[in-house]
C-alpha cells in the first residue's frame, strides 16, 4: 500500500505537493540563472525587461575570462589523464594485489574525498609556499589530482571488481601475454569505469574552487576563482552567462555518461 | 588472511595464482607517493603547526576554546549543519519516496532534476541564491508586492541565507541514498501489513520508518559532516559577523596569518569529521559513505 | 605412444592438499574425463596443465617435453571455462579470431580459419553477433571454436556445460562428441556429472580427495570398481554390512548380521578375518523369488515398497536385521501381483556380481 502510488490515498496528494515543491526548489534557481543571462537588466530584474546577448559578448571579449577558462580547461584535462592513469594502476593493485594493508591503503586514497576541503586547501597553501608552487600550473595539477584521484579509484575499482577475471585468463590461454590480455580484453571490459573516472576527474578539477582560491595568483586564475572573485564584488549578469555555460557543460557531460550507460545495457 | 574480501563463487584460477602474498604493490606506488606528498605531509604539517607555533605547547587550543568568538563560530557551525540536516531529511524523505514509486515519467523527470542540480557548478548555484535572496531580490520583491511584508526581509549575509543555500546544495546527498533504501523494500511487506490490519499511518510508523531508519541515519550523518566543513556557500551567503568554522580557518590564514590557531581550528574540524565518519563506518559500512 | 604424461603432480594450498600425487598417461586423440565430487582436485589438476598453478611437485610432459617452465600463453593449449568467458566487447567472429590475431597471423588466414571454426560449431550465421546476444549454449560453442582456432594439440574443458539446462547440455554433448571425432583433438574434460562423463569419454579418471581413485573405461568403473568410493560414485549400489570370517587372496567368506554366511566373494582392499566389510551388489543385478525356491547365494527379506518408474520397477526390501536393499527389475520380467507388500522373498544374485569392500 505505501509503495503503491495508486493506492496511497490522501497521502498521495501530500507526496505530490512536496515533490513539486522540492522539484521547483531544485530547478528554479538553475532556470533563473539561464533566464538572467539573456536578460537585459544590469540589476538582474526578473522577469527581465528585455532580452540580449550582451553578457555573453562581454564575457567572450574579456581576455581575462577567456584566459581563466583556458587555464581551467588545461588543468582539468591534464588532471583527467593523470587521474585515470594513476587511478587505473592503483585500482589494479588494490583489487588484485595481495600485499598487507590493502584495505587501509584504499581508505587512505579515499580520505581526500571526505576531508573538509578547506583543511586541505590551507595545508597545501602552506606547503606550496615553501616549494614555490602556489600560482603555478604544476601546483594546480598536483592539488586537483589529489581531489580527483578518489573518484577515479572508486569508479575503476568497481568496474575491475565486477569484471570476471576468467575472461582475462581466457585471453592468456589463447596466447596473449598478460600485458596484451589486459590491454586488449580487460581495459575494453572496464571501459565504462574508465569513462566515468574521466568524467568525474574532469569535473572534480573543473569545479574545484576552495583550493584554487588559495593557490591562485593574479596571473594564473581558474574559472571558479574568477567567478568567486567577481561574486565578492558584485552580482554582475556576466556571471549568469558564465554559469549558464557551465550548466550546459555539466548537462552535456551527464548526457554523455547516461549515453554510455545505456550503450552498455544494449 | 588477505583474500577474505574477494567476492568469487568458484575459485578463479588467476586470482588464486595471485594469492601468493605481497604481490601487486608496485602499481599502487604512484598513487601512494602522490597522496603522501601532496596530502598526508601537508595536512600533518599544518596540524603540527598548531602545537609548534608561535611556540611549542597547547596554547592555541587553549585560546580557541577560551574565546567566545571562536566558540560562537563552532556553535554557528553546529547550528547550521544541524538545521540543514533536519531540513534535508524532512524534504528529502518524501521526495525519495516519490521517486521510488511515482509513474516512471514523473520520477525520471524529478530524478534528472536532482542529478542536474547536484552536478551544476557550486558557484553557479550559490550565485543563483545570492540573486534570489538579496534585499531587492525576487523573493523579497514578490513578498512585498503581494503585501505579506512591508520591509525587505534580511535573507542574506546571515545564517538564514547560509541555511537556505546549504539545504539546497545538500538535498541531493540525502535524496539519492534514501531513494536506494526505499527502492530496496519489497512492496509485498505493506500488503502483509495491511492484511494484518495496520492502517496507513501504522504501516508508516511501524514498517516504513524502521525499514528506512538506517538509510536516513546514513544520509543524515553524511549531510551533517559535509555541512560542517563547507566553505564557499557560507562565505558568499553568510555575513562577516556570523562565520562558520571553515571560513574561520581560511580567515586565520589569509587575513591574520595565524598559522598556529588555524592549525588548531583545522584539527578541531578534522576530529569532529573523522569521529562522525567512524560512527558511519561502524554502523553502515564504507560503501554508503558517499551514496 | 604417450602424448600427455602427468607424473606424480601435487598441489598444496597452505595446508590443504588439493591434488595429491596424481599420475596419468594419455594418448593422442583420446577423450579423458576427470570425474569426482566437488573439491576433489579436478580443476586444480587441469589448471596445473594449463599453467595457472605451479605444481608443488611432479611434472607435466606434452609430446615428451616438460611444459611446466612455459607460461600459460606459450603452452598453446586450448581451454573452455565453466563460466562464460567470451570477450564481451568483441563480436563472435572477432572472439574466434583473437588467438590468431595475438599470434599475428595474416588476415586471409584468420578469415578462413574463423569461417572454418564457426562452421565446425554450426554458428556461421552468428559471426557478427555480440556475446550478450547469444544464449548460454551458443556462447560455449563460440568458446569452443575460439579454443580450437589455433589447432591446439590439447583441449581442456572445465565443466563447460554446468551452467546450462539439461536438454541443452545433452545437445551440446553431442556437438562435443562430433567435434572430437572430426578434429581428433585430445580432450581433457572435467565434470561432476557421471552421465556426462560416461557418454563422452574414452576413459574416466575418478577423483577423490586429491587422488585418482580409479582410471579406466566407463564400463570398467561400473563393472569392476576397485574401491567402495568408486562403486558408490558410479551408478547405484547396495552396501550390506557384514563381517569377514576368512580372507585369502582376492576372496573372502563373510557372516551377515542375522548369522547367515556367504562364501568366496571377491574382496577388494585389505581386510583380515574379523574386520567389518561392505557387500556391494548393484540394484539391477539383484533378483528375488518366493521363499523356498532356494537360490544360492541369498538373503531372506520382506518386500516393503515397489514403485513403477517407467520400464523398470524400483523395489525396496528389508532384511531380517532391518537394513534396506534396493532392487531394479525390468517391468517385463515381473507381474504386479508378485509385488505385494509384506511378501517374504529370497534375494539372490550371480556369484560374480557381488563384491566385498574392506572398511
Ligand atoms: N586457489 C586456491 N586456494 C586455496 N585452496 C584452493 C584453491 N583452489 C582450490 N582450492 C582447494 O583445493 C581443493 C580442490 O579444489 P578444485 O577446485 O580442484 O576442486 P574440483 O574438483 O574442481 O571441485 P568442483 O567440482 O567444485 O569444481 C578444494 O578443497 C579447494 O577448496
Ligand atoms: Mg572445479
Amino acid at each position: 500500500m505505501l509503495l503503491d502510488f495508486a493506492r496511497l490515498g490522501p497521502w498521495r496528494v501530500a507526496l505530490i505537493l512536496i515533490a513539486l515543491l522540492v522539484g521547483a526548489y531544485l530547478l528554479l534557481p538553475i532556470l533563473l540563472i539561464i533566464a538572467l543571462s539573456f536578460g537585459s537588466s544590469q540589476w538582474l530584474q526578473f522577469p527581465p525587461p528585455g532580452w540580449t546577448l550582451r553578457w555573453y559578448e562581454e564575457l567572450f571579449e574579456d581576455p581575462e575570462w577567456i584566459a581563466s577558462f583556458l587555464t581551467s580547461f588545461k588543468i582539468a584535462a591534464v588532471v583527467t589523464v593523470l587521474s585515470v592513469g594513476i587511478g587505473l594502476m592503483a585500482s589494479f593493485g588494490l583489487t588484485r594485489g595481495t600485499f598487507r594493508g590493502r584495505e587501509a591503503l584504499r581508505a587512505l586514497f579515499l580520505t581526500p574525498m571526505i576531508l573538509p576541503v578547506v583543511v586541505l586547501a590551507v595545508a597545501l597553501y602552506a606547503f606550496f609556499l615553501r616549494l614555490h608552487l602556489n600560482g603555478t600550473f604544476f601546483g594546480f595539477v598536483l592539488a586537483h589530482l589529489v581531489i580527483a584521484l578518489p573518484f577515479s579509484i572508486i569508479a575503476i575499482s568497481n568496474a575491475l571488481e565486477r569484471f570476471d577475471r576468467d575472461i582475462e585468463t581466457a585471453a592468456i590461454v589463447c596466447g596473449a601475454s598478460p600485458l596484451e590480455a589486459k590491454i586488449r580484453v580487460t581495459l575494453p571490459g572496464i571501459r565504462l569505469g574508465l569513462i566515468s573516472a574521466a568524467i568525474f576527474s574532469f569535473l572534480a578539477s573543473w569545479d574545484e574552487v576552495v583550493i584554487a582560491i588559495f593557490m591562485a595568483s593574479p596571473d594564473l586564475q581558474t574559472l571558479p576563482v574568477r567567478i568567486y572573485g567577481t561574486l565578492r564584488q558584485d552580482l554582475s549578469p556576466v556571471i549568469a552567462a558564465v554559469s549558464t555555460l557551465l550548466i550546459a557543460l555539466t548537462a552535456g557531460l551527464m548526457a554523455l555518461a547516461a549515453f554510455f550507460r545505456k550503450d552498455a545495457r544494449s | 588472511m588477505t583474500v577474505t574480501d574477494v567476492p568469487i563463487a568458484t575459485p578463479s584460477p588467476v586470482l588464486a595464482a595471485a594469492r601468493r602474498r605481497g604481490r601487486g604493490l608496485a602499481p599502487v606506488l604512484p598513487a601512494l607517493a602522490l597522496i603522501v606528498v601532496v596530502f598526508v605531509i601537508p595536512v600533518l604539517a599544518l596540524l603540527l603547526r598548531s602545537v609548534l607555533e608561535p611556540e611549542p605547547g597547547l596554547q592555541n587550543y587553549a585560546a580557541f576554546f577560551a574565546s567566545t568568538t571562536y566558540l560562537k563560530v563552532l556553535g554557528n557551525t553546529f547550528l547550521v549543519a544541524g538545521t540543514v540536516t533536519v531540513a534535508t531529511v524532512l524534504l528529502g524523505f518524501p521526495v525519495a519516496w516519490f521517486l521510488a514509486i511515482a509513474p516512471s515519467f514523473w520520477s525520471r523527470l524529478l530524478f534528472a532534476i536532482v542529478i542536474l542540480s547536484m552536478w551544476t557548478n557550486l558557484l553557479a548555484r550559490t550565485y543563483a541564491w545570492m540573486v534570489l535572496l538579496q534585499r531587492t531580490g525576487i523573493i523579497n520583491r514578490t513578498l512585498m508586492e503581494i503585501g505579506l511584508i512591508s520591509e525587505p526581509l534580511p535573507l542574506i549575509n546571515n545564517l538564514v541565507g547560509v541555511t537556505i543555500g546549504m539545504t539546497y546544495i545538500m538535498l541531493p546527498f540525502m535524496i539519492l541514498p534514501l531513494h536506494a533504501t526505499i527502492r530496496s523494500i519489497d512492496p509485498a511487506i505493506f500488503q502483509a501489513a495491511s492484511l494484518c490490519g495496520a492502517s496507513r499511518f501504522q504501516a508508516f510508523t511501524r514498517v516504513m520508518l524502521p525499514l528506512t531508519a538506517s538509510g536516513i541515519a546514513a544520509g543524515a550523518l553524511m549531510v551533517f559532516v559535509m555541512s560542517l566543513g563547507y566553505f564557499i556557500t557560507p562565505a558568499l551567503l553568510g555575513g562577516t559577523s556570523n562565520m562558520m568554522l571553515a571560513e574561520l580557518i581560511a580567515q586565520l590564514v589569509q587575513s591574520l596569518l595565524d598559522w598556529g590557531l588555524a592549525g588548531a581550528a583545522a584539527l578541531v574540524l578534522l576530529v569532529i569529521t573523522l569521529a562522525i565518519y567512524m560512527v558511519q563506518l561502524r554502523f553502515f559500512g564504507f560503501g554508503q559513505a558517499r551514496g | 605412444m604417450t602424448f600427455l604424461e602427468i607424473s606424480n603432480i601435487s598441489k598444496t594450498f597452505g595446508k590443504v592438499a588439493a591434488v595429491n600425487d596424481v599420475s596419468l598417461e594419455i594418448t593422442q586423440g583420446e577423450f579423458v574425463t576427470f570425474l569426482g565430487p566437488s573439491g576433489s582436485g579436478k580443476s586444480t589438476t587441469l589448471y596445473m596443465i594449463a599453467g595457472f598453478f605451479e605444481p608443488t611437485a611432479g611434472d607435466v610432459r606434452l609430446e615428451g617435453r616438460s611444459i611446466l617452465a612455459e607460461p600459460s600463453n606459450k603452452r598453446n593449449i586450448g581451454m573452455v571455462f565453466q563460466r562464460y568467458t567470451l570477450f564481451p566487447h568483441l563480436s563472435v567472429a572477432e572472439n574466434v579470431a583473437f588467438p590468431l590475431r595475438v599470434r599475428r597471423r595474416p588476415a586471409g588466414e584468420i578469415a578462413r580459419k574463423v569461417e572454418e571454426m564457426l562452421a565446425l560449431v554450426r554458428l556461421e550465421s552468428f559471426a557478427d553477433r555480440m556475446p550478450a546476444q547469444l544464449s548460454g549454449g551458443q556462447q560455449q560453442r563460440v568458446a569452443l571454436a575460439r579454443a580450437l582456432a589455433y589447432n591446439p594439440p590439447l583441449l581442456l574443458m572445465d565443466e563447460p556445460l554446468s551452467a546450462l539446462d539439461k536438454k541443452l547440455r545433452e545437445e551440446i554433448q553431442d556437438e562435443i562428441r562430433r567435434i572430437h571425432r572430426q578434429t581428433g583433438v585430445t580432450i581433457l574434460y572435467v565434470t561432476h556429472d557421471q552421465e556426462e562423463a560416461l557418454s563422452l569419454s574414452d576413459r574416466i579418471a575418478l577423483f577423490n580427495q586429491g587422488r585418482i581413485e580409479q582410471l579406466g573405461k566407463g564400463r570398467e568403473l561400473y563393472d569392476a570398481p576397485r574401491t567402495r568410493f568408486v562403486a558408490d560414485f558410479i551408478g547405484h549400489s547396495n552396501f550390506i554390512d557384514c563381517a569377514i570370517t576368512r580372507s585369502e587372496g582376492g576372496s573372502a567368506d563373510i557372516v551377515l548380521p542375522d548369522g547367515g554366511t556367504l562364501n568366496g566373494i571377491s574382496l577388494h582392499g585389505a581386510a583380515v578375518a574379523g574386520a567389518r566389510a561392505g557387500l556391494m551388489i548393484r540394484p539391477d543385478r539383484l533378483r528375488f523369488s518366493p521363499l523356498g525356491e532356494g537360490a544360492e547365494p541369498g538373503i531372506d527379506a520382506v518386500l516393503t515398497d515397489a514403485t513403477f518408474i517407467g520400464e523398470t520397477y524400483h523395489v525396496v526390501l528389508a532384511t531380517g536385521w532391518g537394513a534396506s536393499v534396493n532392487v531394479r527389475i525390468p517391468a517385463s520380467r515381473i507381474r504386479p501381483q508378485d509385488l505385494t507388500m509384506g511378501t517374504h522373498v529370497r534375494l539372490h544374485w550371480e556369484a560374480g556380481d557381488a563384491r566385498l569392500f574392506g572398511q
